[in-house]
């Protein structure tokens, strides 16, 4: 066999497994798009004022793990206690940041250290004080020996004091009705619904960002920003929103993920033995109660519920990224007993083998189909023009999904302005060749560290904002 | 064949085609919904609407066909519900006992904005019959609460014990008209009911019955009543009660030492007296609780700005342990550097 005759089959496998994935993606945006139009009917008719006031909305327990925050700790946590919600606290775990996190904590809310007996569910890092504030009784400030997120949670879990916790990052500034609207599906089913997570968006600077009144915010203009909200707005609504439908959520997003806390002290709390907590956490939930045979769900709603930061630079971008590639392969690895097993239903039988197919393997495909491409025009095994039309194909047939992810999140929000849609609806076909390649080189780098064994979160810094007080 | 289209041009075609209709939909279906919202806004919407359209919406919150069906049907029930369509309340029924969830579930929530006592009825009808979630319909009758109170008493006495618990829940909005009913309630066989009438007796002052009765569920063996109990003798009762909830600081329970002590810091400095023998408890449940309350209230801080602690604050922080000797120090030296800041004006 020749290498031309090598090059052409590369190129050929190549192509099929991106038709694969393409086919994949368009089913589940498909079914993405109805149950975006499902959920969306029911909030519509969920009657939240009443779900506010009732004294049988399930009270919450919010938890944030904060390290090297002190830009960002403020914002969020007013966010926050601004929640509109019945019964709630804050339970704030500052993970032995050796930043200002604390300080700034301790100006703006008024902190004193208190102890508390509490029990210890899971075992952390060692916690140096307990702080309430003398302001707002809801907040309570864990201060902690560094362990990392997972067991800044754990610590965060062994104060929290009601039935539900939901984990959320410092980072994020969340929408005033989050908690209601990610707690509404709960409140209907608490002997099933286990756990939710829901729609986030991106900015630089969520604060500003939030600031605008719902259909007048802005996207951010600058394209490598504007690329990371396409990014979100497809996976959100044309992949989880599929999964959700078919009892297949695999990541409830560490930026915003509720979960019944018996289910958390069950499972022995989030896992410090991976890059990320919270994918591991969905897996390991499914395993454990898919084994068990029991009737559960874990849902991923349409509702933006707020805004997260995004990387400014690409080095962020590629250090945020790989290490996402790197905790889905750490999992999928981990739990690769699930794949193709019948006993975990639609988990074994389509979750797992979707994220081996279009996350596992893709940076090697990716990588593969550039360079065999590449080298086939170079050695005329295609034409040019072929080479042309097929990076044409591709960028709008993915741009295509791209437009049906920002239709199902202006049908759900109407949130951003119509001449920000525009711009996001033409960014679309240039996202091959311009944000792609960043990704691809990201997930390369996650891959090579996961083959390694390398589970180290090399944080990046905070966007540059307004000095904290 | 010369002149033909090659598949891969008609791919490429078919995807830009593609990209350009969802990209076309989504700005043209955008300005559509902000024209409507602006017509909206400048012209009200007529209150009665004409017959044809009264028969369509009335023939669609009937009955629904498919997925798409189902939420015309609800939106058509809000509809006749807002205009008080004469057929409102027979088409309410059919949507209650309807077997589709979201169905029942929205004719619960359309007859929880209307006030009248037929839809109150109607709700509380749903809230036994449990075809959906009850919380709702609670939700839905608490916002009545107390006004309903008198209509909630039949639960009380109904034969499935969630409706029992269900009925003690929402009278805790005005007990008092239950009194003897929720007090009865509080020795029901099943837990659940209990600790529902305790928490209801809670919520208001009852006199020496309704103490009585609060504190002889301190001793309930489900460990969730002993928490109701707590939290209500820490609504209704006194610092007098302060002993009985003293006790219950060793509890096996978390949920119920946590509930004690939430009960015990609500009395405040009160209690001091009560506490301070337990900091020598064999159990150390009792003596962290103790001390934990004592400096929760703030009896701790006050001894060291008084300075008259004697052995007190000692025999407080040894029951607490270093983390509490370690916290107390440090808001001792924040008061401090406080008050020189404030003396020195910085």
């Amino acid at each position: 066999m020749s290498t031309l005759h090598v090059l052409h089959w590369t190129v050929v496998v190549c192509i099929s497994y991106l038709a694969l994935t393409y086919v994949l993606y368009l089913l589940l945006a498909v079914v993405g798009l109805f149950e975006n139009a499902v959920r969306r009917r029911e909030s519509a008719t969920e009657d939240y004022e009443t779900l506010a006031a009732s004294r049988f909305t399930i009270p919450v327990s919010v938890m944030l793990a904060a390290y090297n925050e002190e830009s960002a700790i403020t914002a969020t946590v007013r966010s926050l206690l601004a929640l509109d919600y019945p019964e709630f606290e804050v339970v704030v775990v500052n993970d032995g940041s050796n930043d200002d996190t604390l300080r700034v904590l301790r100006a703006n809310f008024d902190l004193a250290p208190f102890t508390i007996f509490s029990r210890r569910i899971v075992q952390t890092e060692p916690v140096r004080a307990v702080y309430r504030s003398r302001t707002e009784p809801r907040l309570l400030v864990i201060d902690k020996e560094n362990g990392g997120k997972a067991d800044a949670l754990n610590a965060g879990l062994n104060l929290a004091r009601y039935r539900y916790v939901c984990g959320v990052d410092a980072d994020t500034v969340f929408e005033p009705d989050a908690l209601l609207k990610g707690m509404r599906l709960v409140v209907s089913d608490p002997a099933r619904v286990i756990g939710v997570t829901s729609h986030l968006t991106i900015a630089l600077d969520p604060e500003a960002t939030m600031a605008e009144p719902v259909g007048r915010r802005r996207v951010a203009s600058r394209p490598f920003v504007a690329y990371q909200h396409l990014d979100y707005l497809r996976a959100f609504f044309n992949n989880r929103l599929a999964w959700s439908r078919f009892h297949f959520m695999l990541c409830a997003v560490g930026a915003f993920q509720i979960w019944r806390r018996d289910v958390l002290e069950e499972v022995g709390g989030y896992a410090r033995g991976f890059t990320c907590e919270d994918i591991e956490l969905t897996f390991r939930v499914h395993e454990r109660y898919l084994r068990q045979r029991r009737e559960y769900r874990i849902l991923c709603l349409p509702d933006n519920v707020g805004t997260t930061e995004g990387p400014d630079t690409v080095r962020k971008l590629v250090s945020q990224r790989e290490r996402w590639q790197r905790v889905i392969d750490e999992s999928v690895w981990h739990y690769r007993r699930m794949l193709f097993n019948p006993r975990y239903r639609t988990v074994g039988l389509l979750g797992v083998p979707f994220y081996l197919v279009s996350e596992v393997l893709a940076p090697v495909f990716e990588v593969l189909a550039v360079l065999s491409l590449a080298a086939a025009v170079a050695f005329g095994v295609f034409h040019w023009t072929t080479f042309a039309l097929t990076l044409g194909l591709i960028s709008f047939a993915n741009a295509a999904l791209t437009a049906s992810a920002i239709l199902a999140d202006d049908l759900q929000s109407r949130v951003y302005r119509v001449p920000d849609l525009a711009w996001l609806l033409l960014l679309a076909p240039l996202d091959l060749f311009l944000y792609r390649p960043i990704l691809m080189w990201a997930r390369l780098k996650g891959t090579w560290r996961f083959l390694r064994r390398d589970k180290g979160w090399y944080k990046f810094e905070r966007n540059a904002r307004a000095a904290p007080v | 064949m010369e002149g033909s289209v090659s598949p891969l041009t008609v791919a490429f075609a078919a995807a830009v085609l593609a990209w350009a209709s969802v990209a076309t939909v989504t700005v043209v279906g955008r300005l559509g919904f902000e024209r409507r919202r602006r017509l909206s806004a400048s012209q009200p919407v007529a209150l009665r609407s004409a017959p044809a359209r009264s028969r369509r919406l009335v023939a669609r919150a009937e009955r629904h066909r498919g997925e798409a069906g189902k939420w015309k049907r609800i939106a058509a029930l809000r509809a006749v519900s807002r205009e008080r369509h004469p057929r409102r309340r027979a088409l309410l029924r059919w949507a209650l006992e309807d077997r589709d969830r979201d169905v029942a579930g929205a004719a619960v929530r359309v007859l929880g904005e209307i006030d009248d006592d037929w839809a109150t009825e109607m709700l509380i009808e749903a809230l036994r019959a449990n075809r959906y979630p009850r919380a709702l319909a609670a939700g839905q009758l608490e916002r009545r609460s107390p006004a309903i109170g008198p209509l909630l008493l039949q639960l009380l006495s109904d034969p499935d014990a969630a409706v029992r618990f269900w009925g003690a829940t929402l009278l805790a909005g005005c007990p008092e008209i239950a009194r003897d009913e929720l007090i009865a309630l509080t020795t029901d066989p099943e837990a659940n009911v209990r600790a529902a009438a305790t928490e209801a007796l809670g919520t208001r002052g009852g006199g020496r019955s309704v103490r009585g009765a609060v504190v002889a569920r301190l001793g309930d063996d489900a460990w969730f009543v002993r928490v109701h109990a707590c939290r209500a003798l820490g609504q209704v009762g006194s610092p007098d009660d302060a002993p009985a909830l003293a006790g219950m600081l060793g509890d096996p329970w978390w949920w119920v030492r946590a509930a004690a002590k939430d009960a015990l810091r609500s009395f405040g400095l009160n209690v001091a007296g009560v506490l301070v023998p337990h900091l020598d408890s064999d159990d150390g449940f009792v003596r962290n609780g103790a001390a934990e309350v004592l400096q929760d209230i703030g009896f701790l801080d006050g001894l060291a700005r008084s300075g008259k602690e004697g052995g007190l604050r000692e025999r407080i922080l040894v029951a607490g342990g270093d983390d509490m000797r370690r916290t107390a120090e440090t808001r001792a030296d924040d008061e401090e550097s406080a008050r020189i800041d404030r003396r020195t004006g910085s």
